[in-house]
């Protein structure tokens, strides 16, 4: 079938059955599931304009996200101010920051780049530690109380239940896929990728690469803001660990890495093996399905030190899927299915 | 009318002069060779020429222009633009991609450019080619794709560095027709070339540089007979 006819309607359907989830999934815990997927399609998209598409490989995006988190948080917790109005304000100091940083780092080229990424990262996590005043240190930010959303009087919805976050989750990651959308088909899209295949050449084709860039890192940056926004409001905490650490970077870039650069499906391929695969291994949900299959059994010595201590390994677990995805299918998961149509359109002629 | 005027530019890497007080200008319409031993600075002189380097001294005027300090970015939609000795294509991107690129200066609808790097990609006859990945073409049709695509950014002046390099006589040949057909329809291009025999068929003019200066400039006939340049060539001995 017609793959421009058949797209849309794929899309559409999916589209169709996420909306109509919460209707019929009343368990928290799924759509607990569901709302981690969408932050991390979210962010690992946000980072794939800028990384995927105009190859530069930030290792600081956490500063985005963590800049629209704290931003939220404190208005919310310090003057009250509804996240819906306090995402603005964080979108406008993302902005702010990013063109700061841009015009700094983009100076630099390759892993001189990656290395400026992640030092302003880590100055604005240093800053969060020590400003305890506007940031409250290390103590983190805890806000957990939303005001009700109401549109003229009615009260939308007072956020007592995951279903409003589910909507708002899904409002976004559609949100930044259609804008991914648009860039890739938009001579942005071809500016982009000319930046990232032949800096030099795309120079002299008349891009101006500063230009470029800054506004591929804008456009990435606003939307990790607006991620991070909604993972604050979501957990209703923050600090400067979880938001603004290295490993929130290096988790935003995973995604992507993991589901293919440079591609419009990529970071939701990465997010729906990353984000079950980290569930399972920090619930232990392996040993147990080892143990219900009947490979471990439960009470054997094999079996407790598993339940003991697979649950800690998951971070290096976690670190040997990496390497095999990255050693194996350098291209990412789209890149291995593309490959795979491929072979088999020409096994077919 | 000289389109191109390079004022006594010189080019210094610390102590080296790249470049050292050259001057000439280029013709609107025609075709000017530029040769010279490896070495003598043509690259430098391109590179400088397109934005890449600043000059250390002197002036260079496209149309009028001051182009010293411009960026090479500036330097493509002011109407100069350059290919490569060692082919820079967007490796990823297909040959029609490619060219959309240059396209691009000058449009912002996917449309129109698709549509003018298609007429692009006629002119160097690579329609065949079109939605093949620029990374897997062979080395004759990279080239090729360096020119369609600098074409596409729609140029007065068109800067060739090495276009034959690399290649047997068959595309060689090719590429000879292709700078010739470009010439008819009225676009000025400055070429780098080693292979002599080429650069005599192609150019109305030609300046010869040696270590960094120009030794001579004229026409074809009154470069190769000149003993100098002979001499720069192939030893004093032959001279």
């Amino acid at each position: 079938m017609n793959k421009t006819i058949l797209m849309p309607i794929v899309v559409l359907v999916v589209l169709g059955g996420l909306l109509a989830i919460p209707k019929f999934v009343d368990s928290p815990y799924a759509l607990h599931m569901m709302i981690l997927l969408f932050m991390s399609v979210m962010m690992g998209q946000s980072w794939n304009i800028l990384g995927g598409y105009a190859g530069q490989h930030s290792v600081g995006h956490a500063a985005y996200f963590g800049v629209g988190a704290y931003t939220t948080m404190m208005l919310m917790h310090t003057k009250q101010i509804a996240p819906w109005y306090g995402v603005w304000a964080g979108i406008a100091l993302v902005v702010v920051v990013a063109l700061i940083i841009g015009s700094i780092c983009f100076r630099l080229r390759g892993p001189y780049f990656v290395l400026a990424s992640i030092a302003v990262a880590e100055i604005l996590r240093l800053s969060a530690i020590n400003l305890t005043t506007l940031t409250n240190g290390a103590e983190g930010i805890l806000a957990t109380e939303l005001p009700a959303f109401k549109i003229g009087g009615n009260i939308i919805t007072d956020f007592a239940t995951k279903v409003p976050f589910y909507y708002i989750g899904l409002f976004l990651v559609a949100l930044t896929i259609a804008v991914t959308y648009v860039v890739q088909h938009s001579k942005l899209g071809y500016f982009f990728q000319a930046i990232r295949e032949d800096q030099d050449a795309a120079h002299s084709l008349g891009i101006s690469i500063s230009l470029y860039k800054n506004i591929a890192l804008v456009i990435s940056a606003v939307l990790t803001s607006l991620a991070g926004s909604f993972y604050g409001i979501y957990v209703g905490f923050v600090d400067p660990p979880t938001v603004l650490g290295l490993d929130v970077s290096v988790q935003i870039m995973l995604i992507c890495i993991i589901g293919g650069m440079g591609t419009l499906w990529g970071p939701v391929l990465g997010s729906l093996v990353l984000v079950p695969l980290s569930e399972a291994l920090r619930s232990n949900m392996i040993t147990e399905a080892l143990v219900k299959v009947g490979m471990v059994n439960a009470e054997s010595k094999i079996g407790i030190f598993l339940k003991e201590n697979l649950s800690h390994a998951h971070v290096l677990l976690y670190g040997i899927l990496v390497v095999v995805v990255i050693l194996f299918m350098p291209d990412g998961l789209m890149g291995f299915i593309k490959k795979l149509a491929k072979r088999r359109k020409q096994e077919a002629v | 009318m000289a389109i191109l005027e390079i004022k006594n530019v010189s080019k210094f890497f610390g102590g080296l002069a790249a470049n050292s007080d050259v001057s000439f200008s280029v013709e609107e319409g025609m075709i000017m060779g530029l040769i010279g031993p490896n070495g003598a600075g043509k690259t430098t002189l391109f590179n400088c020429i397109t934005g890449y380097y600043p000059p250390s001294k002197g002036e260079i005027l496209f149309d009028g222009r001051r182009m010293n300090g411009l960026d090479p970015d500036k330097v493509c939609m002011l109407g100069m633009v350059r290919t490569w000795q060692k082919v820079r294509p967007l490796a990823k991107l297909s040959v029609v991609d490619n060219v959309m690129v240059g396209a691009l200066a000058r449009t912002s609808s996917l449309k129109i450019a698709r549509e003018l790097a298609m007429e692009q990609i006629k002119v160097v006859r690579m329609e065949h080619r079109a939605d093949f990945i620029a990374g897997g073409l062979p080395i004759g049709e990279r080239k090729k794709l360096e020119v369609a695509r600098a074409l596409a950014t729609q140029p007065k002046l068109l800067l060739l560095d090495e276009v034959m390099g690399g290649l047997n006589p068959a595309e060689s040949e090719e590429i000879i027709q292709l700078i010739l057909d470009i010439k008819k329809r009225g676009l000025t291009q400055m070429v780098i070339e080693h292979d002599m025999k080429a650069i005599m068929r192609i150019s109305d003019r030609i300046v010869v540089l040696t270590s960094g200066e120009k030794l001579t400039e004229g026409s074809p006939q009154e470069v190769v007979s000149n003993p100098d340049v002979i001499s720069a060539y192939l030893g004093e001995a032959h001279a």
